[in-house]
């Protein structure tokens, strides 16, 4: 009985310490607020677009995440591309032309990576042929 | 055939598993990314020589000879490790070695080439990594073959080591 609310006890420990632990975390960023822009519309914009790129150094974190040196510099060069009024494509060129599609955490449909984002509903539809088939010839056995 | 179609998922899971492997552990390494600039045209850029302290005479530096192009700083331990290769490249005729001094103290970069030698033709100063950025690097050492045309031919990041020295080596051999 007592090993049981020992037990019971330390489950709930355990489950309170993965929630807290998720809230803290789901608010950790690494943007500093000194690097804020004053126009919170363009802030949004640059939040936006460093959620999309890559830190280079930890490879899956976003740079908005990431505390890496690597990671701030580029924020700071989304930031004044931004105030110096390039548009959102403008931007992931900029990054794109430096450091390939891999800089972007979704990577783009292009011929490229095609087989990327149709191969799973090729895998999917050869399921679905292959059951029926596979249901067929069991009901023609039985 | 009925035992066929219970085998076969399983063989093609390993068949996955073995291409997975193939790619990603034996080939090549992830973590290493291509450079995206390979057969482009070296990005230019303006600031100052460590060495003179005047302007980085770009187009005199960037001339008609083979460059090896080469992103250090002093508090990088791995560029101190490589430092004796980027040296004994510096020595052979036709090969000109360019520094680029990445987010660096200029007056601990000029001790540690005091300490270590000077292989550089001229280095120049990027204090806040705008250079770097420009050239696609993610993490220093970092060092690029630029041919006689100003085109980059081959990047590699991360340290010369003794193992990769040859296939290096080879790169330039290739663009010279």
């Amino acid at each position: 009985m007592l090993i049981k609310i020992k037990l019971n006890k330390l489950f709930f420990l355990y489950i309170l310490l993965i929630i807290t632990n998720s809230i803290i975390a789901s608010n950790c960023n690494a943007v500093e607020p000194e690097e804020f822009l004053k126009d919170p519309k363009q802030e949004l914009r640059a939040r936006n677009i460093s959620q999309n790129v890559r830190c280079l150094i930890c490879q899956n974190q976003s740079i908005d995440e990431s505390s890496a040196p690597l990671a701030k510099d580029l924020r700071i060069i989304i930031r004044n591309k931004i105030t110096e009024g390039s548009t959102d494509e403008e931007v992931y060129k900029f990054l794109t032309d430096r450091y390939g599609d891999f800089i972007l955490l979704n990577p783009p449909f292009k011929t490229s990576t095609i087989l990327l984002w149709i191969l799973p509903f090729i895998f999917f539809l050869i399921a679905i042929v292959v059951l029926y088939w596979h249901n067929k010839n069991s009901k023609k056995n039985n | 055939m009925r035992k066929f179609f219970f085998i076969s998922p399983i063989i093609v899971f390993l068949c996955i598993i073995f291409i997975f492997f193939y790619l990603l552990i034996i080939k090549n390494d992830p973590s290493e990314l291509p450079s995206v600039l390979i057969n482009k045209n070296a990005p230019k850029f303006e600031t100052l020589s460590l060495l003179s302290k005047k302007k980085f005479l770009y187009e005199k530096e960037f001339n008609n000879d083979l460059k090896i192009v080469n992103f250090f700083a002093s508090w990088c331990v791995p560029c101190s490790a490589e430092h004796k290769y980027i040296d004994q490249l510096s020595k052979e005729k036709g090969i000109k070695v360019i520094g680029i001094n990445y987010k660096d103290d200029p007056k601990k970069a000029l001790q540690w080439l005091d300490n270590l030698g000077n292989p550089y033709s001229d280095v120049a100063i990027d204090s806040d990594g705008d250079i770097a950025i420009n050239w696609g690097v993610y993490g220093i050492p970092e060092t690029f073959i630029v041919n006689y045309n100003n085109i980059i031919q081959y990047r590699l990041a991360g340290p010369i080591t003794k193992k990769n020295y040859d296939t290096f080596y080879k790169q330039i051999i290739k663009n010279k």
